[in-house]
């Protein structure tokens, strides 16, 4: 009986114990949220930790090694407004998501295109810039063709890099063609100027600049971009303050027209070759 | 005996090999005019020196670019990464054919469970599960970072940038103690192998287990193991280069860096397996010396 009653009483106490921790939780939870936001880490460090990968011409290395590219200018900028240094985290592409779940970085600025997988495990931000698809096709090997749906044929080759919008748009726009998967852009662009393949989708301005630079090797069938996509922040769940200031950071940017500027600067104009350019 | 056998033959060419070598041309030139026919390529290799050292056009200084702090990066990983996997395979190994249960059952869980794990899930336990619990714990971080004077570019040469310090930690611990793994059977077997006779008969004049290991078995189980034990180093160093999902900037990660912002993927690629050929064909030539040493010292 003794032994019951005690096993009750511990039952109870460790019921109430439990209720109290958690009604003390549910109090905390508001200023918790405010002060455990990344943008307070950030500010307290004083220093913005972004991770990125390299694409051109989103974020490259130049010839003295310095990063450069339109997301370099978009994260130095944050900081700069936020009044911290910046810190970029160069990481292999197929790491970058677990390292800032993880909290390896507080944000991710690195062309990386709004997806509903990937959203499903991180936060996107409003989009601050979009890209389209374009083709860089073999002028030997498949001449005078004006649309991507004119490479939708089985004895046609299509090059993409595994794991992009390249390939989604390959295989939507020309579902007969054989597809072939890259793991270095470089290589499928050689690829394609070689004429092993018959050409090689990607986003702009990676076809014009291979075009431009192929003596007429390669031509651009499709002038207008197609397939397009938005690229957004990424950072951790569950953090509003975050999300808020990203957002308005970006309509600000935009409104202001610096994003707009900047964007131009690296896509469409080519001042900026001779940074990494050998020749 | 060996040494002088090698010593005494001298080379001379005979007809065989004269034909040998012009077939090994004549297919060499054929590859490459078929390959420059059919391969539309600006070979420019001056983005490796580029790349290796940039000299300032304003103030006509050279520093170290980014392919010359990867292979430094690649070095750092070899070094320390050697050094502690050899200290845990080397313990390991001797807890392996321990008396202990206990110990036997340590080494055999920590080999097989390792062993048997893919290096990048390995990777990516340690560093997002273990290490961002344990590091800044371990406060090494934060020391780093306010550390100033020598003592900052001490730990700069040894370790790489402070900013990454973690990052290097916790995957200089991944590839040591993946590396460790074989490192252990590698020791077991050189233990193992050595005969029972040598373990009865230093018992037989009196020594105690621990010094018949170290003065009797040791001697001669390490120098069985050099051969297999280089074969893994030259693996360390190649596998070195998955640290890149952690964000280090290996010689891998670097030459990724170039060829994609360069386009210039042949010479880049080319120049890297170059480089870690010079640092892996280097260890095969020191286990090789020490092959030969020890062979000397034990006769």
């Amino acid at each position: 009986m003794n032994k019951t009653k005690r096993t009750l009483v511990s039952l109870i106490a460790g019921v109430v114990l439990i209720g109290m921790t958690g009604a003390a939780w549910a109090q905390n939870t508001g200023t918790n949220l405010a002060s455990e936001s990344v943008i307070e880490i950030i500010k307290k460090r004083g220093v913005l930790r972004i991770g990125l990968d390299f694409f051109v011409p989103w974020a490259m290395r130049a010839k003295n090694g310095d990063f450069v590219g339109f997301e370099i200018d978009v994260g130095t900028r944050v900081a700069k407004d936020m009044g911290v240094e910046v810190e970029f985290i160069p990481t292999a592409w197929d790491g970058i998501i677990p390292a800032l779940m993880s909290g390896k970085f507080d944000v991710v600025i690195a062309g990386m295109s709004i997806t509903p997988e990937r959203h499903l495990r991180i936060n996107f931000s409003e989009p601050y810039a979009s890209s389209g698809m374009l083709i860089a096709a073999n002028s030997k090997n498949v001449p005078g063709l004006t649309r991507a749906s004119d490479f939708n044929k089985p004895n046609i080759t299509i090059g993409a890099k595994r794991g992009t919008t390249g390939v989604d748009s390959a295989q939507k726009q020309a579902p007969l063609a054989k597809l072939r998967q890259y793991d270095e852009e470089v290589v499928g662009m050689q690829d394609a100027i070689n004429g092993t393949i018959d050409a090689y989708f990607s986003s702009s301005p990676v076809p014009e600049r291979a075009v431009a630079s192929s003596e007429g090797r390669l031509y651009l069938p499709v002038k207008e971009t197609f397939d397009g996509s938005l690229e957004s922040f990424a950072m951790r769940k569950g953090d509003p303050d975050a999300i808020v200031f990203f957002n308005n950071w970006i309509r600000l940017r935009k409104h202001d027209g610096w994003l707009k500027e900047r964007h131009d600067y690296w896509f469409i104009g080519n001042d900026w070759s001779d940074q990494v350019d050998v020749k | 005996m060996m040494s002088s056998r090698g010593r005494g033959k001298t080379f001379r060419l005979v007809w065989l090999d004269a034909v040998l070598l012009g077939l090994i041309v004549v297919v060499v030139l054929y590859l490459w005019r078929r390959a420059s026919a059919e391969v539309f390529y600006r070979w420019d290799w001056s983005v490796v020196p580029e790349y290796l050292f940039y000299q300032n056009p304003e103030t006509g200084d050279w520093r170290a670019n980014l392919l010359m702090h990867g292979i430094y990066a690649t070095l750092r990983l070899t070094f320390w990464g050697t050094l502690i996997a050899l200290i845990i395979g080397l313990v390991m190994g001797c807890c392996r054919v321990s008396r202990n249960l206990f110990l036997r059952l340590v080494s055999r869980t920590y080999v097989e469970a390792t062993r048997n794990i893919p290096p990048l899930v390995l990777i990516f336990i340690v560093y997002f599960f273990v290490s961002s619990q344990i590091m800044p714990l371990l406060g090494i971080a934060d020391w780093a970072r306010q550390t100033d004077g020598a003592l900052r570019t001490m730990i700069e040469v040894s370790f790489g940038p402070i900013a990454l310090i973690e990052n290097f930690l916790s995957g200089l611990l991944v590839l040591a103690l993946f590396e460790a793994a074989y490192f252990t059977e590698i020791i077991r077997a050189g233990i193992q192998s050595v005969e029972k006779g040598q373990w009865e008969a230093g018992g037989s004049i009196g020594l105690p287990r621990y010094k018949v290991m170290r003065y009797v078995v040791m001697p001669q189980a390490i120098q069985r193991t050099i051969p297999p034990l280089a074969g893994q180093l030259i693996s360390l160093v190649k596998d070195s280069s998955m640290v890149s999902l952690i964000s280090i900037q290996d010689l891998t990660y670097s030459g990724t860096q170039v060829a994609i912002s360069t386009r210039k993927v042949f010479e880049i690629w080319i120049f890297i397996a170059v480089v870690y050929f010079v640092i892996c064909f280097s260890l095969s030539l020191v286990s090789r010396w020490l092959e030969r040493r020890m062979s000397r010292g034990l006769q």
